[in-house]
């Protein structure tokens, strides 16, 4: 569902891109884009070399050969990235026609394929109609377990050692690895705070305090994207789990694995309790449950509300909105107790090979070229968001923003949540309940109850 | 034998008009129609290789399924609210752009008509502005008349959010039908009306006693029509203006299908849903056949 925000963000981020390459290419940072282009050739080369370890194996031959198809959605973060690596990947390895298949509709368009067993070899799994736990679970995507726990890249690092989150596993199995690593959060706007004197939120005590000073000063503290829940549900109720679970989130891993006991569990009482404490003193907007993302971020930037449950991608997507004056406030979460360490819910896009790949030596080589080092500054630049390759990004030309996330991802204080893939009717369940929530038409333990309805029959 | 030659190329001649359109409408309709069906006997995701038969348990569970009983009393409440909100302006408005001689009647026919050029899409994200709580036209306008401004979240109500989704919807169907009884009506010999001034019939006399029997088909044909397109067609405005929320009181046969086949990896049930779509229809069509049949008046 992200794809609508993506899509959305589309035109912004492409703007703020192609900014992103001018400055690169005006100022001194010209010079590191030809060494960039430069430090490609080894980098290159030893792509097709750990190809060639990797399957020599099976004594395959050195070079790599033949099509290799990618199949990569085209959405908020653009495809810039993906032209310049594939190009880069191109010109390591001669031989390889490699063909693109892309667009914003490509995973509609791509469908076919994948049902009749003849998918493309490489997929970048975002955007609509594509869900990587579906995948793994219809068996379209190939095991890759065994193969990362020894796979290096192309600069001969372990590539799990480079990630800055973990891949996810269904079924005890890895078939994905995240490539974007993103997070979800609180923001405000800290110009309008320091005007009215109000606290910038630090836990849930200052969250409620700085609550009323709000509504006392006749601003609604809190709105949400009532019309897509997940955003409340993926910044707020989630990391709240996690702080009730004394930021252990495998609580929230069980929940995605459809644990019904997991949803039973007090913790989950516990934060939808704090949507409840919301609710009740009447903080959340009225507005909320029937506007989508747009309307509502539009309603936070015109200052009518304090806070907003979003993505780290908002800047950029409202970036043709934002006013002069306002100044971008970020927490992860607001549902920690006083001194807890703050929850990061992170939300990631993934790669991975297909299961029906007619060429996964190519497809495991590019794997191999993606998660080096190099591109996680290259991806930043050219995407707008911070990549889950670990890398200092701080001397590269991505925005700002992109740059403190990534500060922020990596910091001590912060309870990095790797990102959970609901099972999608229960992910539905969660979302309508929610809003049933805050609208006072169900209490806590409906919540409860409603879900675990929905657990149980996926769980059979 | 010339007779039989005759025959024979009468024939072709007709073959040669039905059999393209026959073979078009197997592919793109029989064909899907039976897919469907197929779908709907198996539990499959939309993306897996495999299919798993399950028989009729997809529509088992369509029985038991709380949220589709909800989106069918929608869908018959917006086919209900439709049919008379469009079909008694679009009457009124044939009516009076006709028979009523009022200046600028081509003026007001293509006002009328425009939001018919309108996509849906664009309706449901126009009335979206209309109807938002804190910029929107409504509240604004309401706002006029009270003390403290309006902020009434119109589609944001627990239950009845489905109420909001009519305005639009008749709105945007009102010129169509407008334009097929205008057509029907001024093929309606003028001589009928002078003979009925002459005797003193008043307008609502002569709208009831010449007009209404004299249309009656296209009104048959409107209200069949105004059925299916609501039945097939509620899915857009509802997604673009509700998404099926709050908590899917708003949902519709079509959005739900959309819901459980794209979006929650149900295909085989949302396959049984569509089944579900052209089975209320075609039963509602006879209903309505049967329930508007009346004796077609010719004029002579």
């Amino acid at each position: 569902m992200t794809f609508t925000v993506k899509k959305t963000a589309a035109g912004a981020m492409a703007i703020a891109m192609s900014l992103a390459v001018l400055a690169g290419c005006g100022g001194n940072n010209g010079n590191s884009g030809n060494n960039g282009g430069a430090a490609n050739e080894p980098a290159a080369n030893s792509a097709t070399n750990a190809a060639a370890e990797n399957t020599a194996g099976t004594g395959g031959e050195t070079k790599l050969s033949g099509d290799f198809t990618v199949q990569y959605f085209v959405g908020g973060y653009g495809d810039k990235w993906w032209k310049q690596v594939i190009a880069d990947f191109k010109a390591a390895n001669p031989d390889l026609n490699i063909k693109e298949e892309a667009g914003p509709q490509i995973n509609t368009q791509n469908k076919p394929k994948w049902i009749a067993g003849n998918p493309p070899d490489f997929v970048y799994i975002d955007g609509p109609e594509l869900n990587d736990r579906q995948m793994a679970e219809d068996g379209q995507l190939e095991d890759l377990t065994d193969w990362l726990q020894t796979a290096t890249n192309v600069d001969g690092v372990k590539i799990l050692d480079l990630l800055a989150q973990q891949p996810p596993q269904y079924g005890g199995k890895i078939y994905n690895v995240p490539l974007v690593l993103n997070s979800w959060g609180i923001f405000y706007n800290k110009a309008l705070f320091e005007k009215n004197g109000w606290t910038e939120p630090k836990d849930w005590d200052t969250f409620l305090s700085s609550s009323e000073a709000i509504k006392a000063a006749g601003t609604t503290p809190f709105i949400h994207t009532g019309k897509y829940p997940y955003y409340i549900n993926s910044s707020f109720l989630f990391p709240a789990i996690v702080s009730a679970n004394g930021n252990d989130y495998k609580l929230l891993q069980d929940m995605g694995d459809s644990k019904v006991e997991a949803f039973k569990s007090p913790q989950v009482l516990e934060a939808l309790g704090k949507i409840v404490e919301l609710r009740d003193k009447g903080f959340i907007d009225k507005a909320s449950v029937s506007i989508n993302h747009t309307d509502s971020q539009m309603l936070f930037l015109q200052n009518k509300d304090a806070y907003i449950p979003n993505g780290l991608w908002l800047p950029n997507e409202m970036s043709k909105d934002v006013p002069a004056d306002f100044k971008f406030g970020f927490i992860p979460s607001v549902t920690q107790k006083a001194g807890d360490k703050v929850v990061a819910n992170t939300s990631t896009s993934t790669v991975a090979i297909a299961k029906n790949a007619k060429n996964k030596d190519a497809a495991k080589a590019f794997l191999q070229f993606i998660f080096s080092e190099s591109q996680a500054s290259k991806f930043a630049e050219l995407s707008g968001a911070p990549s889950n390759i670990k890398g200092d990004i701080s001397s590269s030309a991505a925005p700002d923003f992109v740059k403190q996330a990534a500060a922020f991802l990596t910091a001590d204080t912060t309870v990095v949540v790797p990102t959970v893939t609901f099972n999608q009717d229960v992910d539905k369940a969660m979302q309508d309940a929610t809003v049933a929530l805050t609208i006072g038409k169900i209490d806590a333990q409906g919540w409860v109850d409603r879900v675990v309805k929905v657990v149980e029959k996926v769980a059979k | 034998m010339k007779l039989g030659g005759a025959k024979l190329q009468r024939k072709l001649f007709i073959a040669a008009f039905i059999i393209p359109t026959f073979l078009y409408f197997c592919l793109f309709t029989i064909y899907p129609i039976v897919q469907a069906l197929y779908n709907s006997f198996y539990d499959w995701s939309g993306m897996s290789q495999n299919k798993d038969f399950v028989g009729l348990q997809n529509f088992k569970d369509l029985l038991q399924d709380p949220i589709m009983l909800t989106a069918i009393g929608n869908d018959y409440f917006l086919v209900a609210g439709k049919m008379i909100g469009i079909m008694v302006i679009a009457t009124f408005f044939a009516v009076a752009l006709t028979r009523l001689r009022i200046k600028g009647a081509g003026f007001f026919r293509s006002i009328f008509f425009i939001p018919n050029v309108l996509s849906v899409v664009v309706v449901g994200i126009l009335w979206g502005f209309i109807y938002n709580p804190q910029i929107g036209f409504l509240n604004g306008f309401l706002s006029l008349f009270t003390k403290e401004p309006v902020t009434i979240n119109w589609l944001g109500f627990e239950s009845h959010s489905i109420w909001m989704l009519l305005p639009p919807t008749i709105w945007a169907g009102i010129g169509f039908y407008m334009i097929l009884l205008i057509a029907a009506i001024t093929n309606i010999p003028e001589s009928l009306y002078e003979a009925a001034d002459i005797e003193g019939a008043g307008q609502w006399h002569q709208f009831r006693h010449i007009t209404l029997p004299l249309v009656w088909e296209q009104m048959k044909i409107s209200v069949i029509n105004i059925m299916m397109t609501t039945l097939n067609g509620s899915f857009v405005i509802v997604t673009i203006m509700t998404a099926g929320g709050p908590d899917n009181s708003t949902q519709v046969m079509g959005s739900y299908l959309y819901q459980q086949a794209f979006k929650q990896a149900h295909f085989g049930y949302g396959a049984a849903i569509g089944i579900a779509i052209l089975t209320t229809s075609l039963i509602t069509t006879l209903f309505l056949q049967w329930l508007l049949r009346k004796d077609q008046v010719e004029v002579s």
